[in-house]
């Protein structure tokens, strides 16, 4: 660890949190990137006591296992390692008076809000002011998918494998497929590819690659590992330990095509297939959908990060904390907790959109969006049943790379004429091989 | 000596443990329940479905009735759901009848319903289901709770288990069995019970020629996440077009609050073939979102399959050896197994008293419920536990909220898990939606710890199935 001030070195010690009791403001549930923003921005907006608490012994979430660099050139104007920016976010919260409760893990939230926590000295029910749920995402795995085979050792989702090798020290084995070719998967492809195991070929089902472009060059091409484009990993063989899996090409629809399987021996599979948002603290509470400055459904509890909407950047999610974080601040504060006076759907051309509501204390908005429209020069409109309310254009967009949207005051003001907007995108110019992806 | 470790053997262990007598049982696999047991769907039939007059039916009744005093002493979860087995098709209406009429001469209470009672039992229900026999008596529990539970008070009781042990022979002399030969050695015994589900008739052929034979019939179980569709009963389809050999599965709520669909039946040729097949999936799939459509919503979180001990009489087997005067097979024991396998243990016990088998009872056997895991406990409970363990205060399978005593208890079980699977199902550690991404490597950490090994040596499922290759460059 580096020489900053505040770094988790000292956090750690701060983390044993003899008193996790009395008046909490503001409790963030999550020490990744967004929790850290958003506790350290509760603070800078006035909040009393802000509290992180999270189930690992030191703070940064998902970022200490991720040693290659590239987090935070928006964020802080250079390039750090995974470890380097949580150090740098985690340091920042200490600063300004952060109090981490480490090796906590919250078991259950409640209208109030309330929480059960258990680690530190026991189990206990905290009822903080506010709290922020930044709980970033899982993977999705081969039986969400349902994958057909037999159920070996030697299947690793690739956040699992990244954490074995670069946090545990461990070699999943000796001869790996990728499943997916998102991020991770790409990352953790070259990890075991430069840790000396054989990195047979990536297989991705769609017909472009998942993860950003500077990945597939930097992990696949430099080190020679082969992309197999519409191609997928059918079944799995096996008794004890991989032996191997069934890959075969497919059509657009998902479908074997036929006479193209082809049996990889492997000991070990890697699934990249995405990341789900984790959000089974709310369950039963209410779902995942935030207004502008990231409220849930259930009063004084913000949602953020990650859990929120699957960023591209960590620049971004560190953002998305900060967002909710102030607001936070406002709320434990007393500020009255708003209606909300209009609903923001995905229409045509649209998969997600984030934030899925406005609050009558909206001024200024946001918007996330992945779209299923590739090309250039493609436009987004925000319509009020047939009629638009606000445009944007947009030079150069694709469905693998998230989409941010920001209206002022005067756009917004339009944008809550009505109870229901629904975001729709147009495909780009024909000549650049714009196009509406149907999935 | 008993042969198998899954819940039959098992059970008969537990019933011997209350006799002064050695008891050895020998299991192939590195943990109880590796077979049959660990795929089944954890449903306590009713015994409507096999035929009357059959040793199925008299055992399926008799061991549903014990399993409410059972469940309770050994501290396994048990849940009188009811069961209803449904008709899509007007046209099978007459099923309905003809059900309850065998129901009934199994001693089976059951009635049928339609229209708005059927809605009310049973909400989730989509618009095709038009009548059904309803089984109150039908339940649910944990089948790896239950064979564990069993098999922890036999081992206290001073029945030893031998894990990874695989049977290779019979040493047999004058019609009598002298002894198992193992991969790991001879074992001399007085009585032996063949309890070796699917392989129940290749063990049997060691001792003499084939007395029967066993079919290995494959099932499919979807295994769906907490929060989908709100089933209450444990749900079935009555038609003339399925399988005559399987009560063709059907959708049920899981102790644990998953929902479990499935399985489907097909023959095959291989003992060990338990691959999960796309078509099977599809179509237990497809067969019971029809029944509730809610389904297709849902969110599978893992699929399993497993193989049915079948004989060709689809009758279980429990009687002497025709060859041997002191071998007992305990076989072609499946669905509805489970729910029978108290029974089957009592009547193994009569079995082996008229073979000659007799010792006196044990005055201070004991019952050894399993450790109540951290989220079985209520609120108050959780904070004794957790301010008396700092172990309850680490959180080690965020999904199914298992804590590292949780896992350490099972490692230091009289039958203790060595494996991450073993561990997996004994705590659920790795069974909920993540499927062990997040805890796997935590629990493999544990293990090694507990058993002073290298993390590289920790196994999934015994040997062979290493999990990681070794350290890192670095």
């Amino acid at each position: 660890m580096g020489g900053h001030p505040g770094g988790p070195g000292i956090v750690a010690v701060r983390g044993a949190h003899a008193t996790m009791s009395g008046e909490v403001d503001v409790c963030v549930v999550g020490s990744g990137p967004a929790g850290l923003a958003a506790a350290a921005a509760a603070r800078r907006a006035g909040a009393g006591r802000v509290v992180v608490v999270d189930r690992e012994t030191s703070p940064g979430g998902i970022l200490p296992q991720c040693i290659h660099d590239g987090f935070g050139l928006e964020e802080f104007g250079e390039a750090f390692t995974g470890p380097e920016y949580a150090e740098r976010a985690a340091g920042d919260a200490a600063c300004v008076g952060v109090e981490f409760w480490q090796g906590t893990t919250a078991l259950a939230l409640g209208p109030g809000p309330e929480l059960v926590l258990v680690g530190g000295s026991g189990r206990q029910v905290l009822r903080p002011r506010t709290v922020v749920v930044a709980t970033g995402c899982r993977e999705r795995t081969r039986g969400n998918i349902l994958l057909p085979g037999t159920r070996p050792a030697g299947v690793f989702t690739a956040g699992t494998a990244q954490r074995l090798i670069n946090v545990m020290g461990v070699l999943p084995g000796r001869r790996a497929v990728v499943m997916g070719s998102g991020d991770v998967g790409l990352i953790v492809a070259r990890r075991l590819h430069l840790e000396g195991c054989e990195v047979e070929g990536v297989y991705e089902i769609l017909t472009r690659p998942g993860g950003l472009v500077r990945n597939v060059v930097q992990c696949l091409h430099d080190h020679g590992i082969p992309l197999h484009l519409g191609h997928t990993v059918v079944e799995v063989h096996g008794d004890r330990r991989l032996e191997g899996v069934t890959v075969a090409a497919v059509d657009a629809d998902g479908r074997v095509r036929q006479g193209t399987r082809r049996r990889v021996p492997c000991d070990t599979l890697i699934t990249s297939l995405g990341l789900i948002p984790e959000l089974e603290i709310l369950r039963g509470l209410t779902d995942g959908t935030v207004d502008e400055s990231m409220r849930t459904g259930l009063e004084r509890v913000f949602l953020c990060g990650n859990a929120a909407f699957v960023h591209d950047t960590v620049d971004c999610v560190t953002a998305c904390g900060r967002l909710a974080g102030r607001a936070a601040a406002r709320h434990a504060a007393g500020l009255r907790w708003p209606r909300r006076v209009a609903r923001v759907e995905a229409g045509e051309g649209v998969r997600q959109v984030v934030p899925g509501a406005l609050s009558e204390l909206a001024e200024a908005a946001r918007f996330h969006l992945r779209l299923d429209v590739e090309g250039f020069d493609v436009e987004v409109q925000a319509r009020a049943r047939d009629r638009p309310l606000a445009r944007w254009r947009l030079r150069a967009v694709s469905p693998t790379q998230a989409v941010a949207l920001t209206a002022g005051p005067a756009r917004l003001e339009r944008l809550r004429q009505d109870r229901t907007l629904a975001f729709v995108a147009r495909p780009g110019k024909e000549e650049a091989g714009g196009r509406i992806h149907r999935r | 000596m008993i042969i198998g470790a899954g819940v039959v053997g098992c059970a008969i262990a537990r019933e011997l443990s209350r006799y002064q007598a050695k008891v050895c049982v020998l299991e192939r696999e590195s943990d109880l329940g590796c077979g049959q047991t660990g795929a089944n769907n954890g449903v306590v039939h009713p015994g409507i479905d096999p035929p009357p007059g059959t040793l199925k039916a008299r055992l399926n009744v008799a061991g549903n009735a014990a399993f409410p005093r059972l469940c309770r002493e050994l501290g396994v979860p048990f849940r009188r759901t009811g069961l209803l087995a449904v008709v899509t098709d007007p046209e099978e209406a007459m099923l309905l009848p003809l059900s309850k009429l065998r129901a009934e001469a199994n001693g089976v209470k059951a009635e049928v319903v339609e229209g708005e009672d059927l809605r009310r039992l049973e909400p989730a229900l989509g618009p095709g289901a038009y009548g059904a026999l309803w089984a109150p008596d039908a339940g649910i529990t944990c089948p790896f709770r239950l064979t564990q539970a069993l098999a922890r008070t036999a081992a206290r009781n001073g029945v030893v288990f031998e894990l990874e042990t695989e049977v290779a022979g019979m040493l047999v002399g004058r019609g009598r069995v002298r002894g198992v030969r193992t991969t790991r050695g001879d074992y001399l015994a007085r009585w032996v019970v063949n309890c070796a589900g699917v392989d129940a008739d290749l063990v049997a052929g060691m001792a003499g020629p084939p007395e029967f034979t066993i079919h290995p019939r494959k099932g499919e179980i979807v295994v769906f996440d907490r929060g989908g569709p709100a089933v209450g009963r444990v749900l079935g389809v009555l038609s003339l077009k399925g399988d005559p050999h399987s009560k063709g599965g059907g959708i049920n709520p899981a102790v644990d609050g998953n929902l479990l669909v499935g399985p489907g039946a097909r023959e095959v040729a291989d003992r060990r073939d338990t691959a999960v097949s796309a078509d099977g999936i599809r179509k237990v799939l497809d067969k019971f979102t029809r029944l509730v459509p809610a389904l297709a919503r849902a969110t599978p979180i893992a699929a399993f399959a497993g193989l049915r001990a079948a004989t060709y009489r689809e009758d279980f087997i429990v009687r002497p050896s025709a060859h041997m005067d002191n071998l007992l097979h305990v076989a072609g024991i499946q669905s509805p197994g489970l729910a029978a396998s108290p029974a089957i243990a009592a009547m193994a016990l009569g079995q082996l008293a008229d073979m000659g088998f007799s010792a006196p009872s044990r005055p201070d056997a004991v019952v050894a419920p399993p450790p109540r895991l951290f989220r079985e406990l209520d609120p108050a409970e959780q904070t004794q536990a957790a301010a008396a363990d700092p172990g309850h205060r680490r959180v080690v399978c965020r999904c199914e909220t298992v804590t590292e005593s949780d896992v350490v208890a099972a490692l230091r079980d009289p039958v203790p898990a060595t494996t991450l699977e073993a561990v997996k199902r004994r705590t659920r550690a790795g069974m909920g939606r993540c499927q062990g991404a997040f805890c796997g490597p935590r629990v493999a950490t544990l293990i090694a710890r507990e058993r002073g090994i290298p993390l590289w040596e920790v196994t999934r499922a015994g040997p062979g199935s290493w999990l990681y290759a070794g350290p890192t460059r670095r």
